[in-house]
């Protein structure tokens, strides 16, 4: 029987033997795999809508010589959408799968414990009028951070692992959600509606400020996630085998919740809390992954899709109405939750 | 059983909230004109106010409250979990999504209204059962709550495409969805007393065999009740309570954690007692939180709905934070 | 309590690690007061003592999962708490009670884990990490499982797994929390066998052990703990004694001396007569 990895690993090494890399075939097949599905889906969301542009004045305008048209739907309506939806995705599904890593918790997405509700609560004092003039992105990381440090400080006495903890973030979303009805309920019918579309997740209500911060967020977000990689992993084992390989778990776990805040609270002054991507992206990422690993670049790429394959949805089944996105993952990922909460031997934690 | 030093106190507070709720509001009635009002005097548009605008406001928190309370408390000694609540199960969800579908279907009668609701609650009462009848679940207080949420959020979302679809339904589920009494006219109160009086009695009746239900099936068999009974009972009232509740004020969350939550603090864990001190105090959470969401946005109203969560969610925090959750 | 105190000295000075006046607590609870502690280089140490008396605390605390109250634990000379997390995991190796691992994770991907302290950014995987995992394999004896599932393995097979993984971080010292504990007989003799090996090729050992017994049998050094203070320290046949079982377990028992191995030999136990 042989031991070496390189069945399952290709093994990278210099000459001078002081760099070495191991890079696993697994994860590059589906990360190249979801790349290509990505792309495809991005070429669906940009061809299919009110106006449906054949596959050829599709490429057309691509490449530079298509129809006026086409080039306007595409360019000015489609691709800024497709972008946001995309990084919106992205940003959510890493952070879910950071937060998932260190709380060891399957459920412990912002989603779930409140943070999307928290920074949509923030995002929206600013929008409405209420005498806040700090921009959206910058409010909605303001919440995500109260949010964060509420959750995790509440579940002190008991920690992470578990379902309690899930239980105050529920509380949490409560709270956050009823205040931003209050702060609707209390302004300009007007900014109220300006300001809904945002409390249900969508991407109708996006800036550019806001998307130009998300993309710059995860520029910096996303390698600073794979750099943390190495240690994260580590972190699926009980905590003194840990710290005993060298690792200072608080430290990982601080690093990981600030990048998962960040990245959260940029995508949800983008799109509003988009229920359950956070959630769906890194199970379904996992479930193609080899156990024991964190897949991050996995989980980022189906969220982006999630979020194309939703906004399309979205967009194509009650047309020319438009479902908001958040509705379309929440209606998608719900039952998938509650398969997860009512299966007989439930095990959320990793 | 309704020993406790607490029960006439509540009754009082129930009181003081009423006659608040009724001499304070949104419009410019000054103070002294509602006390007029009551005294059997005062101008015809302070009457008005009165005893056409909060009045029956008044009463419908009443009942409101009452069966929300009552049925929370049922429903966690039935799960024996305490957090185990309409709100939270899933189960005022579910009749405001069985409503929602009747709108859409072009329903707006009254009657009919409290009928769908009810019926919504029975199929969200079901599936809690079920779910607590799976191996883990039913053990597991957090999770059922958790499975609860996730049923409500998954309703919610389809209460929310049905807004989308239909502009008309849209605008009449809009309002009542995020909960609210106001609006409502004694002709829709009246629809659902004889529901409240059929689960007045089947509480009566359950009530004993439900204390020692608490104890375990086997001890209840052992003492001569029948518990799979006792169990339909209940389901049967806190569906219809939930459904009167809802169709009068929209689905309204943690009402049904916080006031059992409250009146087993008072009383102990009995169940009767629970029961006996819910009756003044669902009504005086309900009441005092419409006041407030009246008067803390004045002259705009803010969702009755809203006041409960902001008062709620901190309760379900206190009892999470509780190294052990006692079962029931 | 202190009528047994024999740390002799001589052997803190080339012990790799050491505990000086080590006072450990949760909260306000204070488990171990004062206690100094060395283990001697190249030899098994055994760590006995009744339930609750601060066995894995004091564990904990020379492998600094838990930050000492008052006193120092010294590694080579240096305070512990002032090493760079990962030359300590270059040096000292834990292996704690109950462990668990992601689901679906292979015998592979768990002993990978151990080459952690020795790779960085730019070296993931070095010949040596490869020559490391293949050693410690062969050293658990675990070759035929290398691709198998931890969840698919038994008791004593899931357990070698995890020892190889604290092999394959090749540290002189390794400290081991109840190695045998849930393990039937036949798989207590598997890991402990394994153990005396490991101590054989000149690695140091700590483990905390339930079974006084296997203690006296397999270790070379036993030191007993009774509330948090050590009451013996030293060779098995010179430590364990009639009163020293009776202090610590409040039984009575007759010792004889194993005639293979020298090493004492419980029979005849009983509750103290009072």
């Amino acid at each position: 029987m042989s031991t070496t990895p390189a069945r399952t690993y290709w093994h990278l090494q210099a000459q001078q033997r002081q760099f070495s890399l191991l890079i696993e075939k697994r994860a590059l097949i589906v990360n190249l795999l979801l790349a290509a599905l990505l792309v495809f889906c991005s070429l669906a969301s940009l061809a299919f809508g009110t106006l449906t542009i054949p596959l050829s004045g599709l490429m057309q305008t691509l490449l530079g010589n298509g129809s006026g048209m086409h080039d306007f739907v595409v360019t000015e309506l489609r691709w800024p959408r497709l972008l946001a939806g995309g990084l919106t995705g992205a940003a959510l599904a890493l952070a879910g799968c950071l937060m998932q890593t260190l709380a060891r918790n399957r459920l412990a997405t912002p989603g779930i414990i409140g943070i999307d509700n928290a920074a949509t609560a923030f995002a929206v004092a600013s929008v409405v009028g209420t005498g806040i003039s700090i921009a959206p992105p910058a409010m909605a990381l303001t919440g995500a951070a109260i949010a964060t440090a509420l959750a995790f400080g509440l579940s002190g006495a008991t920690g992470t692992r578990g379902y309690r903890f899930i239980i105050a973030g529920l509380a949490i979303g409560a709270i956050s959600g009823a205040i931003t009805q209050v702060m609707l309920s209390s302004v300009a019918l007007d900014d109220a509606n300006a300001a809904y579309p945002w409390t249900v997740g969508s991407l109708n209500a996006r800036t550019d400020g806001s998307v130009q911060a998300l993309a710059a967020g995860l520029a910096l977000g996303y390698p600073l996630a794979l750099a943390l990689k190495r240690a994260l992993v580590t972190l699926q084992l009980p905590e003194p085998v840990t710290i005993s390989l060298g690792i200072h778990p608080g430290r990982v776990r601080l690093a990981g919740l600030v990048l998962s805040i960040l990245l959260t609270g940029l995508a949800v002054a983008v799109a509003g809390p988009i229920g359950l991507v956070a959630l769906l992206a890194p199970e379904m990422a996992r479930t193609l992954s080899r156990p024991g690993t964190v897949p991050l670049t996995a989980a980022a790429l189906t969220g982006a899709i999630l979020m194309v394959i939703s906004d399309l949805a979205g967009r194509l089944i009650l047309a020319p109405l438009e479902i908001p996105v958040g509705i379309v993952t929440a209606l998608a990922g719900s039952p998938y939750l509650l398969w997860i909460l009512l299966r007989k031997s439930s095990d959320i934690n990793q | 059983m309704k020993s406790t030093p607490y029960y006439w106190p509540a009754w009082i507070l129930l009181g003081l909230v009423g006659l608040t709720s009724l001499l304070f509001g949104a419009g410019t009635l000054e103070l002294r004109q509602a006390f007029a009002v009551l005294a059997g005097q005062g101008t015809e548009e302070a009457r008005f106010i009165v005893l056409e605008l909060r009045l029956p406001r008044l009463a419908i928190g009443l009942v409101t409250g009452l069966a929300l309370g009552v049925a929370g408390a049922l429903l966690q000694t039935l799960t024996r979990n305490p957090l185990a609540e309409p709100g939270l199960l899933g189960v005022s969800a579910g009749s405001a999504f069985a409503v929602s579908l009747a709108i859409l279907a072009g329903a707006s009668t009254a009657t009919l209204t409290t009928l769908v609701s009810q019926a919504g609650a029975l199929a969200g009462c079901g599936l809690v059962i079920l779910a607590t009848r799976i191996q883990g679940v039913g053990q597991d207080p957090v999770r059922l709550v958790l499975a609860g949420a996730t049923l409500s959020a998954l309703l919610m979302s389809l209460t929310s495409l049905i807004m989308l679809i239909d502009q008309r339904a849209a605008d009449e589920i809009r309002f009542w969805i995020t909960g609210s009494i106001a609006g409502k006219n004694w002709e829709q109160l009246t629809t659902t007393l004889p529901t409240l009086v059929i689960s007045g009695f089947i509480v009566i009746a359950v009530a004993k065999p439900l204390a020692s239900l608490a104890l375990g099936e086997r001890v209840a068999r052992g003492l001569g009740h029948r518990p799979g009974l006792v169990q339909l009972g209940v389901v049967i009232a806190v569906a219809l309570l939930t459904g009167s509740a809802t169709a009068l004020a929209g689905p309204l969350m943690f009402v049904g954690l916080v006031v059992p939550f409250v009146a087993r603090a008072l009383g102990g864990a009995d169940i009767r007692k629970t029961l006996w001190l819910c009756l003044p105090l669902g009504p005086a959470m309900i009441i005092a939180a419409d006041t407030l969401s009246r008067l803390l946005v004045a002259p705009s109203e803010m969702p009755l709905g809203v006041i409960t969560a902001l008062l709620g969610a901190p309760v379900l925090l206190v009892i999470i934070r509780t190294r052990r959750i006692p079962t029931l | 309590m202190n009528q047994f105190v024999t740390v002799p000295s001589t052997l803190r000075l080339d012990a790799p690690l050491s505990a000086c006046n080590l006072t450990m607590a949760h909260g306000h609870h204070t488990v171990l007061s004062e206690l100094d502690i060395a283990l001697p280089a190249g030899r098994v140490t055994a760590i006995v003592g009744p339930n609750g008396c601060g066995k894995s605390t004091l564990l904990n605390g020379l492998a600094r999962i838990h930050k000492p109250r008052h006193g120092s634990v010294v590694l080579n000379g240096a305070d512990i708490q002032t090493l760079p997390a990962r030359q300590v995991a270059q040096k000292l190796a834990l292996l704690p009670q109950d462990n668990s691992a992601p689901e679906g994770l292979t015998v592979t991907d768990l002993i990978r884990f151990g080459r952690h302290p020795h790779q960085g950014w730019l070296s993931q995987w070095s010949d040596d990490d490869q020559r490391a995992v293949e050693q410690a394999l062969a050293a658990a004896d675990i070759e035929a499982l290398a691709d198998r599932a931890l969840d698919t393995l038994s008791g004593g097979q899931r357990q070698r797994a995890w020892v190889a993984m604290s092999i394959a971080q090749e540290t002189p010292l390794l400290l081991l929390d109840e190695p045998t504990s849930a393990l039937d007989l036949g798989h207590q003799v598997e890991v402990f066998e394994l153990i005396r090996t490991l101590a054989g090729r000149g690695k140091t050992i700590a483990m905390v052990v339930h079974d006084l017994p296997s203690a006296c049998r397999y270790a070379d050094n036993v030191v007993a703990m009774c509330g948090g203070e050590i009451i013996g320290a030293g060779a098995p046949a010179d430590v364990i004694t009639t009163e020293l079982i009776e202090t610590l377990y409040g039984i009575t028992c007759d010792l004889m001396q194993d005639p293979a191995s020298g090493s004492p030999v419980l029979l005849n136990i009983r509750r103290m007569q009072r």
